[in-house]
């Protein structure tokens, strides 16, 4: 007679699964673990509005674009977006739909900005054009799916004016981090 | 920052007022108004045609008048009478209401389905 343990032990060897992972993917997990911490602290900041957020965690993911280009920065993005929200707990709700679209918006746009020929944008430039575009397509989603009243258009130019103010700041600080992260590096 | 943050930045910088222009100003004249008694239909009149129209309300009769492309609550059997104070209503999303009399007039422009839609 096999004792209980020994019959435990005798079942199948558990099959290991190894994935193979690049550089690059640890990268990217590395970043979106940063930018997901970034995103969820900042959600029990207190919002004076619907819809308007300081956007910090998009800092990571401009500093991603600037070092290892658009591929990277779009995986940061919308991972981000999709664990920060299962860590919240509004996965597949109208406010990750909402964030989701934006974070979908931003990162076409920077993928288009940054074929530019030439210099192109530099920080300021792509965080600008993440916070509008993130802007644009999360109230374009809110107005056509949930509040389609003329009333939520009077929100737009104050919104808009945010997400300048947010996309500026936020330039800044992706700045300020380069530095410090091209210091280290040398 | 290069040459195309400053004319991002010059773009948006230029564009915002205007946005703020198109949202924030004059709204466009209304087309109908829509009134609407407690317990019964809401019921859109033109604003083309000049005339009176008595509403039978909660407590008695509203009259609202039409005129030149703008409405009105002339008499309402309330003691506050705020709506009639609420004046001509002219502009699309212009309101006035005689809570007593449970009697209310929107002016529309626009065709809308939905006031707003929760989960």
């Amino acid at each position: 007679m096999r004792s209980i343990s020994d019959r435990l032990i005798c079942v199948e060897p558990m099959t290991s699964i190894t994935l193979n992972t690049t550089r690059e993917d640890h990268r990217i997990a590395w970043f979106t673990a940063l930018a997901v911490v970034i995103h969820v602290a900042e959600g029990a900041l207190p919002s004076p509005l619907p819809g308007v957020k300081p956007g910090l965690a998009n800092v990571v993911t401009i500093a991603v674009l600037l070092l290892y280009g658009w591929r990277l920065a779009a995986w940061v993005a919308l991972l981000r977006v999709i664990i920060g929200s299962i860590v919240v707990g509004t996965f597949l709700s109208p406010t990750f739909m909402l964030s989701f679209a934006g974070a979908g918006a931003a990162a076409l746009a920077l993928a288009a900005a940054s074929q530019l020929p030439g210099r192109g944008f530099g920080p300021i430039g792509f965080s600008l054009l993440a916070s509008l575009s993130h802007m644009a397509a999360q109230f374009w989603v809110a107005y056509v799916l949930f509040i389609p009243h003329p009333g939520l258009l009077a929100l737009l130019p104050v919104l808009l004016s945010v997400a300048t103010l947010t996309g500026l700041i936020n330039g800044m600080i992706t700045i300020w981090m380069l530095k410090a992260v091209y210091a280290n590096r040398s | 920052m290069t040459r195309a943050d400053v004319i991002l930045l010059l773009l948006t910088l230029l564009t915002l007022p205007l946005v703020y222009n198109h949202y924030w100003g004059e709204r466009g004249a209304g087309a109908n108004a829509v009134v609407a008694v407690a317990d019964s239909q809401p019921a859109t009149i033109s604003l083309n045609d000049d005339r009176r129209i008595d509403v039978n309300g909660a407590r008695g009769t509203s009259v609202i008048e039409v005129h030149g492309g703008a409405v009105r609550f002339v008499d309402s059997p309330c003691n506050s009478k705020q709506c009639i104070h609420a004046g001509w209503l002219r502009l699309s999303g212009d309101f006035a209401a005689c809570l007593p009399n449970k009697v209310s007039v929107l002016i529309t422009g626009n065709q809308r389905r939905f006031d707003a839609i929760n989960f």
